[in-house]
C-alpha cells in the first residue's frame, strides 16, 4: 500500500479509473442482453424486414440487413488486406523515397482521423459521375449512375479498414528482430523471400487484430451504407440473388445493413420499432465479439511446437 | 586436407615429422600455384602478393619449435592462395570513415581472427565481406574485396550468389521463428516456384545438421520450434544453417560472446573442424579464444590495421608496439 498521499491518490485514481470502465462497458453489454434477447426469436433472424403499420414502420426480421453486413465486410476486408499488408510493407521494411512515405504516413493518419460521411460523401460524387455506372447502376433520365451498390460501398468501407490494418502490421514488423533479416540477407536471400518466409510469420497476430479492428469499423459503419447502398431496409433482395447468374446484379444493387436497420428501426428513424433495434444491436454485437475470438485465436497460432 | 584428422601432435618426433610434410606439401602446391599466376598477367597484380610475406617459413620455424604453442592448423594447403583478399577498403557511415583503406589476406582453408579494441572497425570489416555493410541507408564502401580474385563490389556481381558463398554467423544466436528443419531447409530452397518436397531435402539437412554437430541432439525432433533450443544448440543451428548454402567462406562475428563456457567450447572444435573445407574469418573480442582457434590474426585499431600475420606471431611476439599492449592487455 503506498505510503504518500500523491502515490495513494494515483493508486485509486488508476484503480477507480479501471473500475468505471468495466462497469460501464459490461453494463452495456447487460442492457444490451436483456433487451436484446427479449426481442430475438426464430422468426426475427429467419425472415426479411416487411412494412409494419402505421405506428410502427417496420415488421418481420433482419435477414437482409445480417447478410448486408456480413457481404459489405467480406468484400471490404477483401479489398483492404492486401492493399492494407502491402502499404505496411512499405512502410516498415521499405520507406524509400522519404517524402512516399511521409505522404502515406500522413494519408493514413488523416482516413482514421476523418469521418466515414465525408469519406461517403466523396464516394458519392465520384461513383454517380456517368464513367463509373459499372459500379452500381445507370439513372434512366440524367445517365448518371446511382452510386448505390455493394461496389461502392465496399470500396469506400475499404479506405475506412486500411489504417488500423497497416498501423498495427506495421507495428508488428518493426517488432521483428533486425538480426533476423540479416540472417535472411546472409542467406543470400531476396527482399522478398526474407518478407514472406521471414517477417510474414512473426507479424501474424498482428495483421490479425488489425484485420479485427478494421472488419469491426466496416461493420459498424452506418453513414458510408446510408449514402453509397442505400438504406433499403423494408426492400428485401430479389429471390435468388445469391445464386451465380444473379449475385453479381446484387452486388450491383442497393442493400441494407445492421446498423442501418438499428438505425431506421430505432425510435429516431422510420421504422419505430424499438424492440427491434435493440434485437438488431445485439446480434451485431455478437457478430463482431465472435468475429474477435476467431481471428485473435488465428493469428496467435504458433509455428511449429513450442 | 581432411578436417577430421587434425588430432594435435603429441610428441616432438611426431611434431617434427608433421612440419616436414607439411613443408613438402606447401612447396608443391605453391610451385603449382605459380605456375597458375604465370599463365595469367592481370591476376598477378591483385593476387600475387600476399601482404604476408614469408608467412609460410614464419609457420615452419614455430612448428619446430618445441617451447612455441601448438603448430597452425594444417588447414592451410598454401598460404599463398588466398580465399579473400581486400586493398584498400574504405567505410564510412555518413560522415565517419570507420575503416580507412584496409588490406588484408585471409589464406583459403584458414581461420582468420580479427582483434581489436570495441570501436575498431573490425565488425564492419566482417559486414563488407559479403556485403551487408551497405544495409545501412548512409554506407559508403571503396577499395576491393576479391573473392577468389574477383572483387565482390564489382558491376556484375550477383549479391544473392555471393552471399550464399561467404556465409555469416551472427553475435546473438538469431534463429527464424520456424521448425529446426524449416531453418536449415530454408537456407537451400531457391525461390523457385517449384518448393521442394521434405523428403528431397533432408539429406542436405542432415549433412548441414550433421557438420554442424547437431544431428544427433535433434534428429528425432526436426519439427519443433528452434526458438525452443538453448543459445548453444541455436547457434549452432545457425551455423548449419549457413552451412547448408554450401558456402566457401564462413564469417562469424563474435559467435560465442552470448553464450556459456561449454557451449562456446563445442562452437570452437566445431570452427576448428571446419576450417580446411572452408575459410572462417572471425571476430572476437575474446584473445584466448583467438589464440585457441586462429591460423592467422589481424589487429586493428580505430579504423586501420595495425598488423597481420600468423596468429603465434600476432599473440607472441607482435612486431607493433599497439599489438603489443593490446595483447597484453593493457587496453582493450
Amino acid at each position: 500500500m503506498p505510503v504518500r498521499l500523491s502515490d495513494r491518490i494515483g493508486y485509486y485514481g488508476a484503480w477507480a479509473s479501471g473500475l468505471f470502465l468495466t462497469s460501464v462497458v459490461f453494463g452495456i453489454v447487460a442492457w444490451l442482453l436483456v433487451n436484446g434477447l427479449r426481442n430475438i426469436d426464430w422468426a426475427f433472424l429467419t425472415t426479411n424486414p416487411a412494412p409494419g403499420s402505421i405506428e410502427i414502420g417496420v415488421a418481420g426480421g433482419i435477414v437482409a440487413p445480417l447478410i448486408g453486413t456480413l457481404i459489405i465486410t467480406a468484400m471490404g476486408t477483401a479489398i483492404a488486406l492486401p492493399l492494407g499488408l502491402m502499404t505496411a510493407v512499405f512502410l516498415g521494411e521499405h520507406g524509400k523515397p522519404k517524402w512516399l512515405k511521409q505522404g502515406t504516413d500522413t494519408a493514413i493518419d488523416l482516413i482514421f482521423g476523418v469521418p466515414s460521411i465525408v469519406f461517403a460523401l466523396f464516394g458519392l460524387a465520384i461513383f454517380s459521375s456517368p464513367s463509373m455506372v459499372f459500379l452500381s447502376s445507370e439513372v434512366q433520365t440524367s445517365g448518371m449512375a446511382t452510386a448505390k451498390s455493394y461496389f461502392c460501398a465496399a470500396l469506400m468501407m475499404a479506405l475506412i479498414a486500411l489504417p488500423p490494418i497497416v498501423r498495427s502490421t506495421q507495428a508488428a514488423i518493426s517488432q521483428v528482430p533486425n538480426v533476423q533479416r540479416e540472417a535472411a540477407y546472409a542467406l543470400g536471400k531476396t527482399r522478398f523471400a526474407t518478407i514472406r518466409k521471414v517477417v510474414f510469420p512473426s507479424i501474424k497476430p498482428g495483421i490479425a487484430t488489425g484485420t479485427i479492428l478494421g472488419m469491426g469499423r466496416i461493420a459498424g459503419d452506418t453513414a458510408i451504407v446510408w449514402i453509397l447502398l442505400g438504406g433499403a431496409v423494408l426492400e428485401p433482395p430479389q429471390p435468388g440473388w445469391y445464386e451465380p447468374q444473379n449475385f453479381l446484379d446484387f452486388l450491383h444493387g442497393t442493400g441494407s445493413t445492421l446498423t442501418t436497420y438499428v438505425y431506421f428501426a430505432s425510435p429516431a428513424g422510420e421504422g419505430n420499432a424499438e424492440g427491434k433495434a435493440y434485437g438488431a444491436a445485439l446480434v451485431l454485437f455478437a457478430l463482431v465479439f465472435i468475429v474477435n475470438i476467431a481471428l485473435g485465436r488465428l493469428g496467435q497460432r504458433k509455428i511449429g511446437r513450442q | 586436407m581432411d578436417s577430421n584428422d587434425n588430432t594435435p601432435p603429441v610428441d616432438a618426433a611426431y611434431e617434427k615429422a608433421q612440419a616436414q610434410e607439411w613443408r613438402h606439401a606447401l612447396d608443391a602446391t605453391s610451385d603449382h600455384r605459380a605456375a597458375g599466376i604465370a599463365s595469367d598477367p592481370t591476376e598477378i597484380a591483385v593476387v600475387a602478393e600476399p601482404v604476408l610475406a614469408g608467412v609460410g617459413a614464419a609457420a615452419v620455424a614455430v612448428t619446430a619449435d618445441l617451447d612455441a604453442p601448438p603448430p597452425p592448423r594444417q588447414h592451410i594447403a598454401d598460404p599463398r592462395d588466398l580465399a579473400i583478399a581486400i586493398r584498400g577498403l574504405r567505410v564510412s557511415y555518413g560522415s565517419s570513415e570507420i575503416l580507412h583503406g584496409v588490406d588484408l589476406d585471409a589464406p583459403r582453408g584458414g581461420v582468420l581472427a580479427l582483434v581489436g579494441p570495441s570501436g575498431c572497425g573490425k565488425t564492419t570489416l566482417l559486414r563488407s565481406l559479403n556485403r551487408l555493410t551497405e544495409l545501412a541507408p548512409t554506407a559508403k564502401i571503396d577499395g576491393k574485396v576479391l573473392l577468389d580474385s574477383d572483387d565482390i563490389y564489382g558491376p556484375k556481381v550477383d549479391l544473392n550468389l555471393l552471399r550464399r558463398r561467404v556465409g555469416m554467423v551472427f553475435q546473438q544466436p538469431n534463429p527464424f521463428p520456424m521448425s529446426i528443419f524449416d531453418n536449415v531447409a530454408f537456407a537451400i530452397r531457391e525461390q523457385a516456384h517449384r518448393r521442394p518436397t521434405r523428403t528431397s531435402l533432408m539429406p542436405q539437412v542432415e549433412h548441414a545438421l550433421e557438420r554442424a554437430g547437431l544431428w544427433h541432439e535433434v534428429k528425432d525432433d526436426l519439427n519443433r520450434s528452434a526458438l525452443s533450443m538453448s543459445g548453444g544448440q541455436q547457434q549452432r543451428l545457425c551455423i548449419a544453417r549457413t552451412l547448408a548454402a554450401d558456402p566457401e567462406v564462413l564469417l562469424m562475428d563474435e559467435p560465442c560472446s552470448a553464450l556459456d563456457p561449454r557451449s562456446t567450447a563445442r562452437i570452437e572444435e566445431l570452427i576448428v573442424q571446419l576450417a580446411g573445407s572452408l575459410t572462417v574469418v572471425i571476430v572476437t573480442h575474446n584473445l584466448a579464444q583467438a589464440r585457441r582457434i586462429a591460423d592467422y590474426a589481424a589487429f586493428l585499431l580505430n579504423g586501420d590495421l595495425i598488423e597481420q600475420g600468423p596468429a603465434e606471431q600476432i599473440f607472441e611476439t607482435p612486431r607493433e608496439q599497439s599489438t603489443r599492449d593490446f595483447v597484453a592487455g593493457i587496453f582493450g
